[in-house]
C-alpha cells in the first residue's frame, strides 16, 4: 500500500473558507504517480464532510507540485471556526494520509 | 546588474525579534521588511482603537525596534512594516518618539495611509459600489450594522513613494504582505510600475519570504528531522535582481536550511491558482517558477511572470458574528470513554437547564480527533475500555456573551457532581468575540495613498508652529 506521504511532502493554510494544502513530489517518479493518482475528485472524496464545497487541483510542474483548492473547508474561516485546528494548518497531514493504487 | 537585498524582519504579529536581532548584526542587507496582519488582525486592532483612539496598531513594533533600530541606523538599513494596522498615525507616533528617546535625530518616518474605507461605505454603496460578498454574491446590508473595520489591500506605491523622498522607516496600514518587499524593489532596481513581468516575479519572491522561517526550514514537512538548530532559526536574506530572479538565503551562523524543497512548501503556502497570484500590484504566475540550489542554504528563484493587476482591489471587510464558549475536561481508566460520554451527556443537559442558546456546536477527543476532526476520524467508544485517559473538548458559536460564558460554567461542577474522576477542567477561559470575514471588491480607482513624513527632531530645535 502507498500513501501520499511516501511520494510527497506538504503544507496546507487559510484564506477565508477556503483551505489549500500543496503537496509537492520526492522524485520525478513520484510526481508522475500523485499527478496521476492524485486528482481533486479523489480528494474531494478522502476529506468526505470535512470539505463542503468544490476542490480544484493545479500544478506547478518543474517544483513538482500540486496545489488543492478546497472551498468551504475551514466551517465558516478561521475567524469563525469551531475547529481546534481553526486555520487548517495540518489539514495537509490528512491528503499524505490518503493511500493511492500505484500499479 | 543592479539588485537589492532584502531581510525579513517579522513575519506575523507576535513573532520572535531574535531572527531579526540575528539578521541586523550578521546579515547583508538594505532592507528589513516585517508583516504583522493577518486576516483576523484588522478585527482585533479595530476593536481596540475604538476603546482608545490611540491603540489599533500592532504594538510589537515597538520592542522590535528598540532591539534592531539602532544598528539599523548605524547601517543604514531601512525598515518597513505595515504594523500601522487600523492606526499608522498613531503607530508613527509611537515609533518617532522611541526615536527620540534613542537619539535617532534625522530619522525620517514615514506613514502610508488610505487603505481605510470604513467611514466611506455608505458614500461608496451610494454611488453603487455594492461591496457584495464575492464567496455568496450576498449584498453588504446583511451585515452592514455589524461590520466592525474595512480595510483595503494595497499595493506598493505609498511606500515606493516613501522612500523616494527618504523614508527610514515606513509605517504602513494594510498593505498586501508583497506590497512591503515590492516596494523597495521597485525603488531600487527602477521597475516601471506597469511592467507587469517583473512586477509579478517581485510578487512571487516575495511570497516565498514574508511567513520568514516557514521559507528556511521552519515547519518542514519534507525533512524536519533533519534541520539544524531550529530553535535558533535564520529567517529568509534574499538578493533580488533587476532581471526579475532572486538568490534566497538566510541569516549566516543560524539554524534551519534553504533548499528547493523549503522553498516549494513556502509558496505552496496559501496560494490559490498559481497561474494568477492577485494582488494589488500585478497578477503574478509562479505556475512555471524554477528553484534551484545553487549553493548551501542558497537557492535560486526564477522563471515567474506576471499580468496585469486586476481592475479592482480587494477588501478585507470584518463583521461581529457572535462568540465562543469553550469547555474541556478530562476522565481517566478505568471506563474513561464511558464517563466522557456520561459527562459530556451531563454538560448538554445542564447548559438545557440554563437556557442556552447556540447556533453549532462541537466535540471533539483531544488526542483521538481534535486535528482531523470527528468528520474523518471516529470517536473513541466505549469498548475501549484500556484507554488511560481521554480529553473532551466541547465548542460552541453563541449569539450572545452570557451564553458563550454558560459553556465554562456550567461545565464546573462536572468536578464534583459528575461521573467519577474528572479533571484538568482549568480556570476560567476568556470569551472569544468571533468575526466573519466579508470578501468583497473595489474599483482600485476610488483609493488613493497618502504619505506623510516626520523627521525626528531635538525637542529644543523644533520650532514653533
Amino acid at each position: 500500500m502507498t500513501r501520499v506521504w511516501d511520494l510527497a511532502h506538504g503544507r496546507s493554510g487559510d484564506k477565508g473558507d477556503v483551505c489549500n494544502m500543496g503537496v509537492i513530489a520526492r522524485t520525478p517518479e513520484a510526481w508522475e504517480v500523485l499527478r496521476k493518482h492524485v486528482t481533486a475528485e479523489r480528494v474531494k472524496a478522502h476529506f468526505g464532510d470535512m470539505i463542503k464545497g468544490s476542490v480544484e487541483r493545479f500544478e506547478l510542474p518543474n517544483i513538482r507540485a500540486l496545489n488543492f483548492v478546497c472551498r468551504g473547508a475551514l466551517d465558516g474561516g478561521g475567524t469563525l471556526s469551531l475547529r481546534s485546528d481553526h486555520l487548517g494548518k495540518v489539514m495537509y497531514t490528512w491528503l499524505l494520509h490518503m493511500e493511492i493504487d500505484d500499479e | 546588474m543592479k539588485s537589492v537585498k532584502l531581510g525579513t524582519g517579522l513575519a506575523f504579529w507576535g513573532d520572535s525579534i531574535r531572527p531579526a536581532i540575528d539578521m541586523i548584526e550578521r546579515a547583508d542587507i538594505q532592507y528589513m521588511c516585517c508583516d504583522h496582519l493577518a486576516e483576523l488582525t484588522m478585527s482585533i486592532l479595530n476593536k481596540q482603537k475604538s476603546r482608545n483612539p490611540d491603540l489599533g496598531y500592532t504594538t510589537d513594533i515597538i520592542p522590535f525596534l528598540r532591539g534592531v533600530l539602532v544598528k539599523a541606523r548605524e547601517r543604514g538599513i531601512k525598515i518597513i512594516s505595515n504594523s500601522g494596522g487600523s492606526n499608522p498615525e498613531s503607530c508613527t507616533r509611537q515609533v518617532v518618539k522611541l526615536c527620540e528617546e534613542l537619539g535617532l535625530y534625522g530619522t525620517k518616518v514615514a506613514c502610508v495611509t488610505g487603505d481605510d474605507i470604513m467611514d466611506r461605505i455608505d458614500e461608496l454603496l451610494e454611488q453603487g459600489i455594492a461591496l457584495e460578498n464575492t464567496d455568496t454574491g450576498q449584498p453588504l446590508a446583511e451585515i452592514r450594522d455589524k461590520v466592525t473595520h474595512a480595510n483595503v489591500y494595497i499595493g506598493c506605491e505609498g511606500i515606493v513613494e516613501a522612500l523616494e523622498r527618504g523614508a527610514d522607516i515606513v509605517i504602513c496600514g494594510r498593505v498586501t504582505d508583497a506590497a512591503l518587499y515590492l516596494g523597495p524593489m521597485r525603488h531600487e532596481l527602477g521597475w516601471a510600475k506597469d511592467d507587469w513581468d517583473l512586477l509579478g516575479a517581485g510578487t512571487g519572491i516575495a511570497h516565498c519570504i514574508e511567513c520568514g522561517g516557514q521559507a528556511t526550514g521552519g515547519l518542514f514537512s519534507g525533512g524536519w528531522q533533519d534541520q539544524p538548530n531550529l530553535p535558533s532559526l535564520g529567517y529568509p536574506v534574499t538578493t533580488v535582481f533587476e532581471n526579475g530572479e532572486a538568490i534566497l538565503s538566510k541569516t549566516p551562523q543560524t539554524g534551519g536550511s534553504v533548499t528547493p524543497g523549503t522553498v516549494s512548501e513556502q509558496l505552496v503556502y496559501e496560494v490559490m491558482d498559481p497561474a494568477n497570484y492577485l494582488t494589488a500590484d500585478s497578477t503574478a504566475d509562479v505556475s512555471q517558477i524554477k528553484l534551484e540550489q545553487v549553493a548551501a542554504d542558497q537557492v535560486k528563484i526564477s522563471n515567474i511572470t506576471g499580468k496585469e493587476a486586476p481592475a479592482t482591489l480587494k477588501v478585507n471587510m470584518g463583521y461581529r458574528a457572535g462568540f465562543v464558549g469553550e469547555a474541556q475536561f478530562t476522565y481517566t481508566w478505568p471506563d474513561a470513554v464511558k464517563k466522557a460520554k456520561a459527562g459530556l451527556k451531563f454538560l448538554e443537559e445542564r447548559l438545557r437547564q440554563v437556557d442556552f442558546k447556540a447556533s453549532d456546536t462541537r466535540v471533539e477527543y483531544i488526542g483521538r480527533n481534535s486535528m482531523w476532526g470527528p468528520e474523518l476520524v471516529p470517536d473513541p467508544t466505549e469498548g475501549e475500555e484500556d484507554l488511560k485517559e481521554i480529553v473532551v473538548r466541547f465548542a460552541a458559536r453563541c449569539p450572545t456573551k452570557e451564553d458563550a460564558r454558560k459553556v465554562f460554567t456550567e461545565s464546573v461542577p462536572l468536578y464534583n457532581n459528575g461521573p467519577a474522576g474528572a479533571s484538568g477542567i482549568g480556570t476560567r477561559p476568556p470569551i472569544k468575540e468571533l468575526y466573519g470575514i466579508w470578501p468583497c471588491l473595489i474599483p482600485r480607482e476610488l483609493i488613493t495613498q497618502k504619505v506623510e513624513i516626520t523627521e525626528v527632531v531635538r525637542k529644543d530645535e523644533e520650532q514653533p508652529a
